[in-house]
């Protein structure tokens, strides 16, 4: 599909929700390894991130996010036509999260909901799928609830959120435009390699290696091929939003925020210099939140230019990118829109 | 290869990307599996040091072919 334009859809708001707990990646690791840990907090900038409790879920976060919103924008549940959740860490295996998340959020039984499975890319593709069945008339209201639990106590990249976007059919919307991308040669890169059909997950993954560090690692552990996703990312989402705003007709000085993915500092500075981009124009949440995956486009709007956005209309340049591989830009104005603070839950 | 680029402003960039906690001496000759850093972010260090220094695109597998510090010098022909 590639370039694509949405008409009549109107983003009409968005929350973010975050959970209490603070991990602290050099505090909070382990005095064998801290001094290693230092090196790579220096250049990943992820300093701190939030973790679930015990007992959250990626769609209890949503799920408080999405209370927010509708209060705040004062939307009837009767009138949501559609909810679709984007996650890779449902509530359970089958049936969809979005299905669960339709009866607790008290949606009447015509709200269509599913899920769809994408990661750090899902904001942009999310938006879209939405944005059709907006454009075509068929929803006049709908939800994309995007985020993940995938924070580790180990692994210092991952932080937990969930996000919910409103978005409303309105025939005086601006445009909005797309570049939407697939490459599953590289699914291999980022994958949980067991307890699906291809490898169920059975005795032989249930004995863990200690590394020299002396932390375990199991089998069925993220593989995170860190190389291969930094050259996928570098080398198609600088062109990516170059082909998209010569599709939408725009130039740098006319886009207010470029809003891309928070992999990592690496990751994301070589994006920025690669299009030329001042930093002032490009908010990060890195340093507090870290990788929130699918979430961190929107909790980055929140945590950073909420109240901007929340005054006047701004045009804004979206990056997802990752796990699949799958990289999505889009070019949208935002008018205005209600977009809370951050809740912490 | 940038006409300017000499070995020695290349081992700077080299030592700059790889981010080494204690200083060290570092020659073409030098074997990249000697030093203590070299690892998954050196790695990572090292293609960023290519794409936005040199705009040259290498990947994992020429830094696993490369055995000396001279060889990484070599990809950017």
């Amino acid at each position: 599909m590639g370039l694509s334009t949405l008409r009549n859809v109107r983003y009409a708001g968005m929350s973010s929700c975050v959970p209490k707990r603070i991990l602290h990646n050099i505090d909070d690791a382990p005095p064998k390894i801290r001094s290693e840990r230092e090196r790579l907090v220096r250049n990943i900038g992820i300093h701190q991130r939030r973790i679930c409790a015990e007992w959250q879920t990626f769609s209890d976060l949503a799920f408080d996010a999405t209370g927010q919103l509708l209060d705040a924008l004062q939307w009837q549940r009767e009138d949501i036509d559609a909810l679709i959740v984007v996650t890779q860490s449902p509530d359970y295996l089958i049936p969809a999260t979005a299905i669960i998340l339709q009866d607790r959020l008290r949606l009447t039984n015509t709200t269509i909901a599913f899920d769809i499975n994408l990661g750090c890319s899902g904001y942009p593709f999310g938006l879209h799928v939405l944005g059709s069945m907006i454009a075509s008339g068929a929803v006049k209201k709908g939800l994309v609830l995007v985020g993940d639990r995938c924070a580790t106590l180990n692994d210092p990249l991952f932080s937990d959120a969930g996000t919910v976007t409103a978005l409303e059919f309105d025939p005086n919307a601006p445009d909005m435009y797309f570049d939407l991308n697939s490459d599953g040669s590289g699914h291999k890169a980022i994958m949980l390699p067991v307890g699906g059909h291809r490898e169920p997950f059975g005795p032989q993954h249930v004995v863990p290696t200690r590394d020299e560090d002396g932390l375990l690692h199991w089998p069925g552990d993220l593989i995170l091929d860190g190389p291969a996703v930094l050259s996928f990312s570098t080398q198609q989402v600088p062109p990516s939003v170059r082909r998209v705003m010569e599709y939408a007709g725009v130039a740098t000085h006319d886009i207010d925020y470029f809003i891309f993915h928070q992999a990592n500092r690496m990751i994301n500075e070589t994006i920025r210099k690669k299009l030329g981009l001042p930093s002032e124009k490009v908010p990060s949440t890195l340093s507090d939140f870290g990788n929130t995956s699918g979430a961190s486009l929107p909790v980055t709007m929140t945590a950073r230019i909420h109240e901007q956005l929340s005054q006047r209309g701004h045009k804004l340049c979206l990056g997802g990118f990752g796990i699949g591989l799958s990289w999505g830009t889009c070019i949208l104005d935002i008018e205005n829109a209600v977009l809370p603070p951050l809740l912490v839950s | 290869m940038p006409a300017t680029t000499t070995l020695d402003q290349f081992i700077e960039n080299f030592l700059t990307a790889v981010d080494f906690q204690n200083p060290v001496e570092v020659t073409a000759d030098t074997e990249l599996r000697s030093l203590p850093e070299w690892d998954s972010l050196a790695a990572l260090g090292v293609i960023v040091m290519f794409d936005v220094e040199y705009g040259k695109t290498i990947v994992g597998n020429d830094l696993k072919a490369a055995v000396t510090v001279g060889d990484l010098y070599k990809l950017l022909d």
